[in-house]
């Protein structure tokens, strides 16, 4: 059976909300329970979130593989053109930046809490990161049970 | 025709004249007026008229050309102002998307509701606490209702952050409800062990507005009472 696939390019905050409502129809049509669909939208979303904050532009890329066992995976890609990640390890400690932790009186005006990459991390099966000779890549992965 | 051996074609200054007005009519696109000189002067056959005819054809397919070609641009700027028109939905239609995604509405004076519907990830929880602290402030609300019926699943640190939300709101003077909290959120919020002391959480959005309603009633019968009790002290 081949690998279905979708992309979507990330510019906004709208495409954003596109990309994970789209995400849950996908993995929905591939038979994962609606409760993990909402996780892995959610996953989507903190990965485009993140692309609009840090990656200048990039995209979301979603695949079925039914090869993987023992009933298949959802496979996301986020691609970016960003720098890349300087310490991920630092990054995934809940409300860090790749830097340490985010001052809380710059947490509104940046919009974000410093939480997105360890809700990737709990919710998704597996994150892999790997820098690209432009940009940079996360991959979240979604088992189909 | 009479052919003569002479190589020279003698050509009257009229003839060359209606050529040079011909083609200067071409110049200018106007290929109607052009032919018709042409037509005209070319009743005369001689070697001049071939060329006269040669030109002539040599125009007519220039005109169809030149037709053919507006006709394309006219499509083709159609075209592009129908894309215009699209992009530009495409802009009013991210904007309301991102106005969506934080609803706030005042539903009495002073009484704000937050209904949260679709995928909460960190950054939208970020966004909504920003938005909700400035609209309490901007609108001196005293109550904020956010009514989460809408959300199955919240990862627990934006959950926690959503709880945060609510006693910022408190720190603000104002009062906030969380309503349509539902198992699985619940679940994720006991097990990350957030205290929710202090924060009002009810089954619906109507059981909210109800409890408001109760509670101004009191306080207008309250306020009733003491205007009574003013009014037959003072009698």
């Amino acid at each position: 059976m081949p690998v279905e696939t979708r992309a979507f390019a990330i510019q906004g905050r709208s495409d954003a909300i596109v990309a994970a409502s789209q995400a849950r129809r996908f993995a929905l049509r591939f038979g994962m329970a609606t409760r993990r669909a909402t996780e892995l939208a959610i996953v989507v979303s903190e990965l485009a979130s993140n692309i609009v904050k840090h990656g200048i532009r990039g995209e979301i890329r979603l695949a079925h593989d039914p090869e993987v066992p023992p009933r298949g995976e959802i496979l996301i890609e986020a691609h970016d053109v960003g720098p890349p990640i300087r310490d991920l390890q630092m990054a995934m400690i809940d409300g860090n930046d790749d830097q340490g932790p985010i001052d809380p009186a710059l947490i509104l005006r940046r919009g974000g809490i410093g939480t997105g990459l360890g809700a990737i991390a709990r919710l998704a099966d597996r994150l892999e990161y790997r820098k690209e000779e432009e940009g940079k890549v996360l991959t979240a992965r979604f088992l189909l049970r | 025709m009479a052919q003569s051996e002479d190589p020279h074609v003698i050509v009257t200054s009229d003839r060359l004249q209606s050529v040079i007005e011909a083609l200067s009519y071409a110049s200018v696109d106007e290929f109607d007026s052009c032919l018709d000189l042409l037509q005209r002067s070319g009743e005369i056959k001689d070697e001049f008229s071939e060329l006269e005819t040669a030109f002539s054809i040599f125009v007519r397919e220039l005109g169809e050309a030149k037709s053919e070609l507006n006709r394309t641009l006219a499509q083709q700027e159609s075209i592009n102002r129908e894309l215009e028109a699209k992009l530009e939905t495409i802009e009013v239609q991210q904007a309301a998307i991102r106005e969506l995604s934080t609803p706030i509405i005042e539903v009495w004076a002073g009484v704000l509701c937050l209904p949260v519907v679709g995928i909460v990830d960190s950054q939208r929880s970020a966004e909504m606490t920003e938005t909700l602290l400035e609209t309490i402030v901007a609108k001196q609300a005293r109550m904020a209702i956010v009514d989460i019926t809408g959300i199955d699943v919240m990862d627990t640190k934006t959950a926690d952050h959503f709880i945060k939300m609510a006693r910022a709101v408190r720190l603000l003077g104002a009062e906030c409800i969380v309503s349509g909290i539902n198992p699985g959120i619940a679940q994720t919020l006991t097990h990350i062990g957030v205290d929710l002391t202090g924060i009002r959480t009810l089954r619906s959005l109507r059981d909210a507005l109800q409890l408001y309603l109760r509670e101004t009633e009191q306080l207008v019968v309250h306020q009733h009472s003491q205007l009574a009790r003013k009014l037959t002290a003072e009698a």
